[in-house]
């Protein structure tokens, strides 16, 4: 009996790997902020964006994977290869920004998760900076990416914490299921939200950094069926958590009333009168790991996905003086987040969900790029898309290119 | 002297105007064939984008003139573009793709072509000089039709020029129909150090690393692929057919071989054994029966082994007809009539010794020598103690079956660390 569950607990952890590792990435600091507020703001109305968003996610992540796995190329790569140099740059350029975005929102993870341990910003930062700038430059990222699997078990406090919060099943199930009334989308803050839900779920670089992991991890089309499965897995995984979030925000801090937060932080600490000590531990302690994880992941991906598509040397195993592009935009990438955040009084949540919506903005337009390739019979060969999987894809991209644009109308107007 | 403004680059030339010799537009530059084999370099002709469709005119037929537009000659004929010509199209098989780097040594992706007009039997025509890997090539092309011709190339000069000389470009070809036809053969990077062969073959995606070691000689592929790290290498030999793949393993050193094929799933490795040279695959499968970790599963079986009366003229004959690599080779043993070990010759003593001395007087007194079964952790103390270059392995018997080379003990000790 012994011997059966741990063969069993051997196959599921087999199964996880990059597509996995994406999906703990992907509910970094900003994500965990951007439910909290959208449980705090709007209660249970945004659960129902969940099944959809779940769906899309397996969709693009499966394209992405399939892609890494048949053509051996990363995306940034082939968007290079098949539509030039100019729309790389274009793209690149885009999603450095977005990006850039992020990190600010991973070091305001680490500084307001440790602040809620009574550790100030100034000193929890740069030390945390200048460890992960020393882990991928000096250390050896491979073993650490272990550990960070090992510590996303965390992400469970937060399915924890959701529970904890004695929350209404009832009226959070329904609400999974139920589309919000018609006068829901005209709120503005409501459209702004679903962006950035949207945004920070389907994150763009989630897209770069699975089809690179997937190809170094030298997947070979017959093996492929195993890392559909980690992918979706993983898309599932991340979601579980995502919606555990919203619904544990919205028993506590909407319906006490307390309305937005200030600080993905406030949320743990709003919640330890509501839901008692060891959720606010939890909510920290997972806080702080997903911000360290990610902090840690992004700068260096975007500083490979940006340097293989310009053709530029990369890589921690060269010198600075072979590939400074890449060490350049990887500290640059480092520091100028560090400094963000280091501004006193530096409204972390209002920039954080913004970064999410530029997310959301860039998004269709990194799936038309993917769409575009994928279809292609002498990239992909038999492996193109199936009627259904164009289908989602285009539906998302439109729906999100739409929300967006009703959005930005909407603020021209005002 | 031309205008030095007026080097002509790929980009540059791209939908630049053709107009006859009256002046009328006939159509627009929209690619640049190039030769290959003897004609490597040479402009063969202009792709031309016409009312009728995509057109080709050679490129001796054409002038380029003062306002840098080119003119056909009167002589000109333009034919249309076959799908089976057998040259390189710049702009659709190098621009945006990754090249190998002969001389540098890497994989690197093209930004622009920078080409040349030269007199040709009286005329003029066209050759390519080099291709732009650095920012010089990107920033022109980013800025093309924001800034006007002249304006660009003095931006773009200020920044540096990092080119490769189009003879150590090597072209990847996935296609192999279209690899025999453009005559990419790879004799330059079969030229590389096998290491760095490897190195290349990392960088580069599973379709053009199969490209590339397919295309290369048997025993050039095997000595790089023995580089290659152990998981790719095992990636790379799943991909490729049965039959190609023994064709390299064939070539390999046994025990490198036998590592990889163990590696293999089983049916996949019987099926490469299947194809393998009766000799060879012989040595291999009793290769195959160690433990990886014992002294056999890191030995080779190729050495050189004398009879214990052979003399030094023996010697050296054994070793000018040695199967393998004679550069491994560091020291030459003496066996008896049942393949014992009896004594150990270090080349140097060998080279410095008379023709007619008998090797066993050259040998020392006493050997160091390990058993087949002997821990590979074990193996690498003896190493260290001994300041060995090689050591030979024996079976229960005391009969020599392979030898442990010093570059395998520093292989397997990084491995793992």
């Amino acid at each position: 009996m012994l011997k059966r569950w741990r063969t069993r607990i051997v196959l599921f952890l087999a199964v996880l790997g990059p597509g996995f590792i994406t999906a703990n990435v992907d509910n970094d600091p900003n994500g965990i902020l951007t439910y909290s507020q959208s449980g705090a703001q709007f209660g249970y109305t945004l659960l129902w964006t969940m099944i959809p968003i779940t769906l899309a996610l397996i969709v693009v992540q499966e394209m992405c994977a399939r892609m890494g796995v048949v053509t051996g190329k990363g995306l940034s790569d082939l968007i290079r290869e098949e539509f030039g140099l100019r729309m790389t740059v274009i793209v690149m350029f885009l999603l450095v920004i977005v990006n850039f975005g992020n990190v600010i929102g991973e070091f305001s993870g680490i500084a307001g998760s440790l602040q809620l341990f009574h550790l100030t910003k100034y000193i929890s930062v740069p030390v945390c900076a200048v460890l992960v700038w020393l882990l991928a430059v000096r250390g050896d990222y491979k073993s650490v990416e272990k550990i960070f699997l090992a510590a996303s078990v965390f992400y469970i406090a937060y399915i924890v914490a959701g529970v904890l919060s004695q929350p209404s099943w009832h009226e959070a199930l329904v609400a999974t299921v139920k589309l919000p009334p018609r006068s829901a989308w005209r709120d503005n803050t409501y459209l702004y939200m679903v962006i950035g839900i949207i945004g920070t779920t389907i994150a763009p670089w989630m897209q770069f950094y699975l089809q690179s992991s997937i190809v170094e991890k030298g997947v070979n089309v017959k093996n492929y069926g195993a890392s559909r499965l980690d992918v979706i897995v993983g898309s599932i995984f991340t979601d579980v958590v995502a919606w555990f979030i919203i619904v544990a925000c919205a028993a506590t801090l909407w319906v006490h009333g307390s309305g937005a937060i200030q600080e993905a932080a406030d949320a743990a600490e709003a919640m330890k009168p509501l839901a008692g000590r060891y959720a606010f531990l939890l909510f920290a302690f997972g806080l702080f790991n997903a911000a360290f994880f990610a902090a840690s992941v992004l700068p260096l991906s975007t500083a490979y996905v940006v340097c293989e598509g310009l053709g530029l040397e990369s890589g921690v195993d060269k010198k600075f003086k072979e590939a400074p592009f890449f060490y350049w935009l990887y500290t640059i990438l480092i520091v100028g987040g560090t400094a963000v955040v280091l501004i006193p009084n530096f409204p972390m949540v209002q920039f954080m969900i913004f970064s999410q919506v530029l997310n959301g903005i860039l998004l269709p337009i990194v799936i038309v790029f993917m769409l575009l390739l994928i279809n292609r019979k002498d990239l992909m060969g038999k492996h193109t898309n199936s009627h259904w999987f164009n289908a989602i894809a285009w539906l998302t991209a439109i729906t999100v290119a739409l929300i967006s644009f009703i959005y930005v109308w909407s603020l021209i107007r005002r | 002297m031309r205008d030095k403004l007026a080097i002509p680059t790929l980009t540059n030339l791209l939908g630049t105007p053709i107009t006859d010799v009256e002046g009328r537009l006939r159509g627009r530059v929209k690619d640049v064939a190039v030769g290959t084999g003897s004609e490597a370099g040479k402009v063969a002709g202009l792709v031309l984008k016409t009312r009728k469709g995509l057109e080709v005119v050679p490129a001796t037929e054409v002038r380029p003139t003062p306002s840098g537009a080119i003119e056909l000659r009167p002589e000109a004929t333009l034919r249309p573009v076959k799908g089976d010509d057998s040259f390189i199209l710049l702009r659709q098989d190098l621009l945006d793709r990754q090249i190998i780097d002969v001389h540098g040594r890497k994989v690197v992706r093209v930004n622009d072509v920078d080409l040349e007009w030269f007199s040709h039997n009286g005329g003029e025509s066209l050759r390519v000089t080099e291709v732009e890997v650095g920012l010089r090539g990107a920033v022109r092309r980013l800025l093309l039709g924001v800034l006007p011709k002249r304006a660009l190339e003095a931006v773009a000069r200020t920044f540096p020029a990092r080119v490769i000389p189009w003879e150590f470009v090597d072209m990847i070809e996935v296609d192999p129909a279209r690899r025999v036809k453009l005559k990419i053969e790879h004799e330059r990077l079969a030229r590389l150090h096998p290491s760095d062969i490897a190195d290349i073959l990392e960088d580069l995606a599973p379709a053009e690393r199969e490209a590339v070691l397919t295309t290369l000689d048997e025993e050039v592929a095997a000595e790089a692929l023995e580089e290659v790290e152990p998981k790719l290498q095992k990636h790379m030999v799943e991909s490729l057919d049965s039959e190609v793949a023994a064709g390299i393993v064939e070539e390999m050193d046994p025990s490198a071989a036998a590592d990889l094929l163990a590696e293999l799933p089983e049916e996949r490795s019987e099926a490469i054994l299947e194809e393998m040279d009766p000799e060879e695959r012989q040595e291999v499968e009793e290769l195959l029966e160690f433990r990886e970790d014992s002294a056999a599963g890191r030995m080779t079986t190729e050495y050189i082994a004398v009879p214990r009366t052979a003399t030094v003229a023996d010697g050296v004959r054994a070793l000018r007809e040695f199967d393998g690599d004679p550069e491994t080779i560091t020291e030459i043993y003496l066996i008896d009539d049942a393949d014992v070990l009896q004594g150990v010759v270090p080349l140097a003593r060998l080279v410095l010794a008379l023709p007619g001395t008998r090797l066993e007087v050259l040998t020392d007194p006493q050997f160091i020598s390990c058993q087949v079964d002997e821990h590979q952790q074990k193996v690498a103390e003896l190493f260290d103690k001994y300041n060995l270059r090689a050591l030979p392995v024996l079976n229960s018997a005391g009969k020599l079956v392979g030898v442990i080379e010093a570059d395998h003990v520093i292989a397997f000790l990084r491995e793992g660390r």
